[in-house]
């Protein structure tokens, strides 16, 4: 009876136009349109390399920090480097600035640092902000020195371990949204596929309650064809997102695979609830899956960053309770992080949350009569 | 012949509207029982209470001798239920819809595989094997849900108003097809709107109207229990009320109308009415054309039972 199912459960699934749409094709449009549009953003930002002169007097000779600082920031083997640096002295200096052929000049006196330029601009600002953040560093420095730096350290230490030297791209989590999005997107097969099973919400649900065959029997089948069906659509867009958008996922890709499986069944888990739970057509049902995935998705950041922060910081509640943010940020911890403490967290949530969806349908998925239908 | 039905005093509330009032009444193994009644009668709610689909305040069903439950899964294995709605999928061929459907009842594969054939060749969509259900007519979308419905050959059939919205060839198909389901013998219960369908294939009939049997019987035992016996229709040139006053005053007269220069009378009992009625007729030179007589159908029956058509 399993297979029974099972096989006819895949044929109706992979027979349903809207289904196939929405689980397959569409996070595929819109992970090629996040392409074309980030795409541009990224390499819009790219910044060009700022001509800039420092004064190389005694007190820059004597400032390790600074020195070390604009060596890095003007290192022509880097291609991530931030200026190109002439080291000079004050009147050659003033001349590449009235020459327009430096963007500004650093002067380290004693007391205080004397950044010279000649307008206001995108590279006079970003000077003056890495000069001002390596003074800040100097005096963090300076402080630590002056304190117990081993019981310091030994609090930071843990998290300190934590963070990887990665530098993570924003629109890379639009990428890991993209993926939550589909794996919640699995709800919609669930709910299609619960529904024809449902004597008070489908004929076809009246006619498989008047068979010889335990509900829950027939359910396991179809349900496990939904996950399949929801999986193969997640790898699909895997293959596309790692091959064609170049979207990089960490290292360890059995550990991918597993938070999609999860995430998945949080979708399943969540067609289920509202097949069950809410007396609607089916179009009416399908509106309010994919509303509800792309709240979800908007608040874990697919619509910008900012608002994961926003949430992170405001209503962290919110993040242990939508699907999409636990799936977007364990695929964020796996690549950011070296340790896999906050992975795991995030797919027990998602372990919590299915089990709470399918307890929430139990009551409805195991009646058999009803007082009306 | 054994009961193959037993419903016993079942009552059915929908908050203050009693669907269906102590009703009681038994189905012969073998017969063709049609549930007549209006919309809003509890024909198809008495179904799904029988078919343990619907809660119900008080009353028992037997089914095969069991008490009927959501978990008699023996008992579900011998019945065949066609819904009034369509309940097939959509995304399913017409051989995969059926074959699905017998799976939930036949699990070798052989065998099922000819039940399929031959349930397809009982409701004649022999050339329809691989089309959808949306590329289905509506009667050929009814002769399938029929065919799902009875594919695994259940010894007890519910049909619920299988051929609504029907074209006519369809319905003698589906009508054949019951007969012939009848004939290897299940037992069937069948509702309908159309009275012709259950003078033709019923055995026994139980009229329904608020949720109680008003009548049942056979065919004839319904007609012969009616107030009326002859029905008598004349189509005259015009009448004036005087003489529709006089007719309405003649022996047995139970009833008289005139529209649209026809002229109904109903009799109590049906002898010499006719001759009666053609004298008046010639002796007040009122011209008439044809002129017939009739014993009362079923449908007048049911108009007398229930004060209304059946379709209303």
């Amino acid at each position: 009876m399993f297979l029974h199912n099972f096989k006819y459960s895949l044929k109706t699934l992979f027979r349903s136009k809207m289904l196939l749409f929405w689980t397959f094709a569409f996070p595929i449009i819109l992970g090629t349109f996040f392409n074309m549009a980030f795409s541009d953003i990224e390499n819009n930002e790219k910044l060009d390399i700022i001509d800039i002169a420092i004064i190389d007097n005694e007190e820059f000779e004597n400032n390790q920090m600074f020195k070390e600082a604009f060596e890095t920031l003007g290192d022509e083997s880097n291609d991530d480097r931030i200026f190109n640096i002439k080291y000079t002295d004050i009147e050659e200096a003033k001349k590449l600035l009235d020459d327009e052929e430096i963007t500004g000049y650093v002067l380290l006196e004693e007391d205080h640092n004397n950044i010279t330029v000649k307008s206001n601009g995108i590279n006079e600002t970003i000077l003056r902000y890495v000069v001002d953040e390596i003074q800040s560093k100097k005096e963090i420095v300076m402080t630590l020195m002056r304190s117990d730096i081993a019981e310091i350290m030994d609090g930071a230490e843990a998290k300190l371990n934590n963070i990887s030297n990665k530098n993570l791209s924003y629109t890379m989590i639009e990428y890991y949204t993209l993926i939550a999005m589909a794996c919640l997107y699995g709800s919609m097969i669930s709910m299609f596929i619960t529904n024809y099973k449902l004597a008070n919400m489908n004929s076809v649900g009246k006619r498989t309650a008047v068979s010889p065959i335990h509900k829950g029997k027939m359910l396991v089948g179809s349900l496990f064809a939904s996950y399949v069906v929801s999986l193969i659509g997640i790898a699909i867009l895997f293959v596309y997102t790692i091959f064609v958008l170049k979207v990089d996922f960490g290292n360890n890709l059995a550990l991918v695979i597993l938070l999609a499986c999860v995430g998945s069944l949080a979708g399943l888990s969540m067609g289920v609830a509202v097949a069950t739970l809410i007396k609607a057509g089916e179009n009416a049902k399908t509106g309010i899956l994919v509303a509800v995935t792309m709240f979800g998705c908007f608040l874990s950041g697919m619509m910008g960053i900012t608002m994961k922060y926003i949430i992170d910081k405001n209503v962290p509640i919110l993040n242990m309770i939508n699907p999409a943010s636990m799936i977007t940020d364990g695929f964020y911890s796996l690549y950011y992080y070296d340790t896999l403490e906050r992975y795991y967290f995030n797919i027990a949530s998602l372990l919590i949350f299915s089990a709470v969806m399918i307890l929430v349908s139990y009551r409805g998925l195991r009646r058999q009569k009803y007082d009306s239908i | 012949m054994d009961n193959v039905i037993e419903v016993k005093n079942l009552t059915k509330e929908y908050k203050n509207l009693k669907a269906i009032d102590d009703l009681s009444f038994e189905v012969k193994e073998g017969e063709i029982l049609g549930l007549l009644g209006p919309n809003g009668s509890g024909k198809s709610t008495t179904i799904n209470c029988i078919l343990s689909l619907l809660n119900f305040q008080n009353g028992s069903i037997k089914i095969f001798g069991e008490e009927m439950r959501p978990d008699s899964y023996d008992t579900k294995s011998k019945i065949g239920v066609i819904f009034q709605e369509v309940a097939v999928f959509e995304e399913l061929t017409v051989y995969d819809n059926i074959d699905y459907f017998c799976g939930l009842y036949v699990r070798d594969k052989q065998i099922r595989k000819k039940y399929v054939e031959e349930a397809i060749e009982l409701v004649g969509i022999e050339e329809f094997k691989k089309f959808y259900p949306k590329q289905l007519s509506g009667g050929l979308l009814r002769r399938l849900n029929i065919a799902c419905g009875i594919a695994h050959k259940p010894k007890l059939i519910f049909l619920d108003e299988p051929t609504v919205a029907v074209d006519p060839q369809s319905r003698n198909n589906i009508l054949d097809g019951i007969k012939k389901l009848r004939d290897d013998g299940a037992t069937i219960v069948y509702t309908t709107h159309y009275m012709e369908e259950v003078e033709i294939i019923c055995d026994r009939i139980i009229i329904l109207d608020k949720g109680k049997i008003l009548a049942q019987g056979t065919s004839d035992e319904l007609k012969k229990n009616a107030k009326i016996e002859e029905k008598i229709t004349v189509e005259v040139a015009g009448m004036e009320e005087d003489n529709i006053e006089t007719i309405r005053q003649f022996e047995n007269v139970e009833n008289v109308s005139f529209d649209s220069n026809v002229l109904i009378v109903t009799y109590k009992k049906g002898e010499n009415n006719l001759g009666e009625l053609i004298d008046y007729l010639r002796n007040n030179k009122i011209k008439y054309d044809k002129i017939f007589s009739e014993r009362p159908t079923l449908n007048d029956v049911f108009l007398e039972l229930t004060g209304k058509e059946l379709r209303d």
